[in-house]
């Protein structure tokens, strides 16, 4: 099931809700634990199964390094396998035929492809048990006793099929001792309604948009590179959607989880970039896997080693696909050239030419994201600069942003932290003009909820992106 | 955490307290309201509720079926259509749902690539093939977004694929299949009505203008209807009896009447918003005409092939023909001799009248909904001269449109 659906929306979220909140205290975990399994059977009626044995390997895995304390040796081996497990799985699951792909084109022995389906969300909750499970071994959290709690956190479904990536720490506390208040249901809804918003109708008509550009012929350069952008808006604004909506629904029931994007379109640089874009993806890969290598606390050559094997991972992450490791390595390479080569000469520009670098290098990175067939990337990207020889600019822009305009507008405006600015504008305003803004602002996201749903009811397009992360 | 961000005052309750109250009414009204069939507006059947089985849920196919169902039987489901029209509408789209709004404010339906091509040939091939005595020709119409490409939004045109399509079915089916072109003459035609009215009214290009006297008497096709007027037949007529070597009736000949200026098509239908105003039908009637027409189906007899009792309904271009029968037989006394048989499409409806003076019998098959296939009929009947097959290229690309032929 996805939030930014009828159902969800008109069936499971109030359903959902009256019950949690008439259900007393610790009796709230069950109906959460009983309505995220149904939320995920809803999509996936088979592998929640592969849910359920991933979170028992990672419970058992905890409750064994608490027995093993004192013998390090045990307590590695017990690590040592839920991690083989569960990487196995995610490696089986997502990655068995981008690997046997590789294999028959490497090799004359050629393997069936074994055509295994990939189930929503595997990686998002593979890498929150991977890291419940070292950081029980790192002593840096208690294992959880309660079986039942434990899978709690690891399906509750706010965050379980697109994210944030909370960790156990986050929220071991509230899992088992919560506040539920009022303010948290007006603003966590709050939350909620804004993500549905940015979702249906920015991100679902912005993809509308690029989905006509990406097929169409003869297109200049100009609206080629308005293509790629359309898709950079697209993706932030229905994956900053999601976590938007994950968090308002955490804050409902009483839960803090981490901030996700922090208007990453708005960065001066890559390394800036990566400061605000997925954050809890780019911390874990930072906690588990870059600083146990020794991050940069090595020679160059180490250092180096380091930030293209955690690129690698982070590009193959969100998808079984060349173009997605192509996409990570770009990345790790420019933050590698920002950090020893330019960097600091950035930071002496102006800030409007740091910003259009680094917008610029999103976007682009942005398309090799987008085409997982290198023939059709490359097809679109000799439009980018004329290659078959379009025109630099043609009518067909018009036709393209005229149709969309109001909505582009909003996307680029709304890319920037120009909320937070008015917020802060108004509440320094006197009482009767705060007062109308406020009303005007109210009135405004209601009517824009009842378009949302309009949307939902015609229902022409509301894709799901991340069934391949 | 807890600091002054999680104070919160009156203005933040009121819009989420809306929102809350308006999902828990629509979460009642779906309880209570009654489940219907089918939407008038929309001309379709709505989703059921899925069965709840074991397949059901394996596959996936209760979930999703679920989805469609709440979609299709939301609450005032209508009243949203037109909402999000109106908003996009607005803010200066000029393509909702695959709707184009046309310069002159009619509405054109997309075309995108079609899927059944090679089927459709086969399809045309073996029924011609299969036809011993009669000769067999097909017309293949384009619709308003190639016909009317010049009223589109400007950049709305992607060159004429339709006119390539057309092109490919013409060119692999055997020659014994005669082509009628009736792409060119339409276009021709739009060429002239497009110019005069260019020169006429430059400035008269509102939308919606309700001038109902002219409005639909020299359209080709409906403005908010998918399908050709009976002047757009009439010019396909002509192509038809230029191929066919007959002489084309004038129109002047035939007795018009504008019988309805309440139409609101199918394209309307799709994005439901009054703003878009709706169509005339005119009739022709012959004055000679001394009809009988069967629908083997119900076996009703009438005497003309207009059904006035659907122009009070959504549903009135079955004023023509009566909507979907598989066979009809239409016999008209004032001719002596000939018959033919038309296998098509309800394109073909409005068009059928102009035929009548020229044959005395006109059999009617909707291969959709006819089994059996025709050719055999075809071949049991020697007084059969002809045999057209008419379609229009939007909706044989439909799973429906193709899915039935032969």
């Amino acid at each position: 099931m996805v939030f930014s659906s009828l159902t969800f929306l008109f069936f499971f979220l109030p359903a959902f809700l009256i019950l949690y909140y008439a259900i007393p205290g610790r009796a709230k975990n069950f109906v959460l634990l009983v309505f995220s399994l149904l939320f995920y059977a809803w999509g996936e009626p088979i592998y929640i199964l592969l849910m359920l044995f991933s979170s028992f390997v990672d419970y058992l895995d905890g409750r064994l390094q608490e027995r093993f304390e004192g013998s390090i040796a045990k307590k590695r081996v017990s690590l040592a396998i839920a991690l083989i497990i569960n990487l196995s799985l995610l490696g089986y699951f997502k990655y068995a035929d981008f690997s046997v792909g590789i294999w028959n084109s490497l090799t004359p022995f050629d393997v069936k492809l074994p055509g295994v389906a990939l189930p929503v969300g595997i990686s998002f909750y593979t890498f929150q048990t991977v890291s419940y499970s070292i950081d029980v071994y790192k002593g840096r959290i208690k294992a959880e006793h309660n079986y039942f709690d434990y899978l709690t956190y690891v399906s509750m479904f706010p965050q379980l099929i697109a994210g944030p990536i909370v960790r156990f720490s986050t929220v071991q506390e509230e899992l088992h001792k919560r506040a539920i208040t009022e303010s948290g249901f007006v603003l966590g809804m709050k939350r909620f309604i804004i993500g549905l918003l940015r979702k249906v109708l920015i991100a679902n008509q912005i993809g509308a948009l690029w989905d006509t550009i990406r097929v169409a012929d003869g297109i200049s350069i100009v609206t080629a590179w308005l293509g790629l952008l359309c898709f950079t808006l697209q993706l932030y604004f229905d994956f900053s959607a999601y976590s938007d909506m994950a968090i308002g629904l955490g804050q409902m029931l009483g839960f803090n989880f981490p901030e996700n994007f922090v208007y990453p379109l708005s960065s001066v640089s890559i390394t800036d970039f990566w400061r605000r874009w997925h954050v809890s993806l780019s911390t874990w890969f930072r906690d588990y896997v870059y600083i146990p290598l020794g991050g940069n606390r090595v020679g160059m050559a180490k250092h180096l080693r380091n930030i293209f094997v955690v690129w690698f991972l982070t590009g193959l992450w969100h998808g079984a696909s060349w173009n997605f490791v192509l996409w990570g390595l770009y990345h790790g390479t420019l933050l590698t050239l920002e950090k020893y080569i330019w960097g600091n000469g950035l930071k002496k520009l102006p800030k409007v030419i740091q910003h259009l670098y680094a917008i610029i290098i999103v976007v682009f990175g942005f398309g090799i994201f987008t085409f997982d067939k290198l023939s059709e990337m490359g097809a679109y990207f000799v439009q980018l600069i004329g290659i078959p020889g379009n025109a630099f600019f043609g009518n067909e822009f018009f036709w393209y942003v005229g149709n969309y305009l109001p909505v582009l507008v909003a996307a680029i405006v709304l890319s920037f932290p120009v909320y937070p600015f008015i917020k802060k504008k108004v509440e320094e305003m006197s009482g009767a003009g705060r007062a109308a803004i406020k009303i005007a602002g109210a009135a405004l996201s209601v009517g824009l909820f009842v378009l949302a749903v309009s949307s939902l009811v015609r229902d022409t397009y509301n894709p799901f992106l991340y069934f391949r992360f | 955490m807890k600091n002054d961000n999680n104070k919160i005052g009156i203005l933040d309750r009121i819009p989420v307290y809306l929102v809350c109250v308006f999902i828990l009414c629509f979460v009642i009204a779906i309880f209570l309201t009654e489940k219907k069939d089918f939407s008038e507006n929309e001309n379709r059947k709505l989703a059921q509720m899925p069965k709840l089985t074991f397949e059901n849920i394996k596959s996936g196919d209760f979930t999703s079926g679920v989805e469609t169902f709440v979609a299709d039987q939301f609450p005032l489901r209508d009243t949203f259509l037109s909402l999000m029209t109106e908003v996009e509408r607005i803010s200066l789209r000029k393509e909702i749902a695959g709707v184009f709004l046309a310069k002159d404010g009619s509405l054109i339906e997309d075309y995108n690539n079609p899927r059944h091509t090679d089927k459709q040939i086969q399809q045309f091939s073996k029924l011609s093939e299969n036809v011993e005595n009669a000769r067999c020709m097909i017309m293949m119409v384009p619709t308003a977004y190639s016909v009317y490409s010049e009223l589109l939004p400007d950049g709305a045109a992607k060159g004429d694929l339709q006119k390539q399509v057309i092109d490919e079915i013409y060119a692999s089916v055997p020659d014994k299949l005669q082509k009628i072109d009736a792409s060119s003459k339409l276009k021709e035609e739009a060429e002239k009505i497009i110019g005069t009215e260019n020169n006429d009214k430059k400035d008269s290009l509102s939308p919606a203008s309700s001038d109902t006297d002219t409005a639909g008497i020299d359209r080709l096709f409906y403005r908010t209807d998918h399908h050709w007027t009976t002047y757009g037949a009439y010019v396909g007529y002509e192509a038809f009896c230029e191929a066919a070597g007959l002489t084309a009736i004038p129109l002047s000949e035939y007795t018009g009447e504008v019988v309805s200026d309440s139409f609101k098509g199918t394209i309307y239908s799709k994005l439901n918003d009054p703003y878009f105003g709706s169509d005339s039908i005119v009739s022709y009637s012959h004055p000679d005409w001394k009809l009988s027409v069967k629908y083997e189906d119900s076996g009703e007899v009438t005497d003309t092939p207009y059904n006035p009792e659907y122009l009070t309904k959504k549903d009135q271009y079955s004023y023509f023909l009566n909507n979907i029968h598989p066979l009809i037989t239409i016999t008209n006394d004032a001719v002596e001799s000939g018959a033919i048989a038309l296998v098509k499409d309800s394109y073909a409806n409005s068009m059928v009248p102009y035929l009548l003076q020229h044959y005395h019998t006109v059999y009617i098959f909707d291969t959709r909904y006819y089994k059996g296939g025709p050719s055999k009929f075809i071949n049991e009947h020697p007084d059969i001269t002809d045999v057209l097959i008419l379609y229009n290229m939007n909706t044989i690309d439909n799973d429906t449109g193709i899915g039935g032929i032969f």
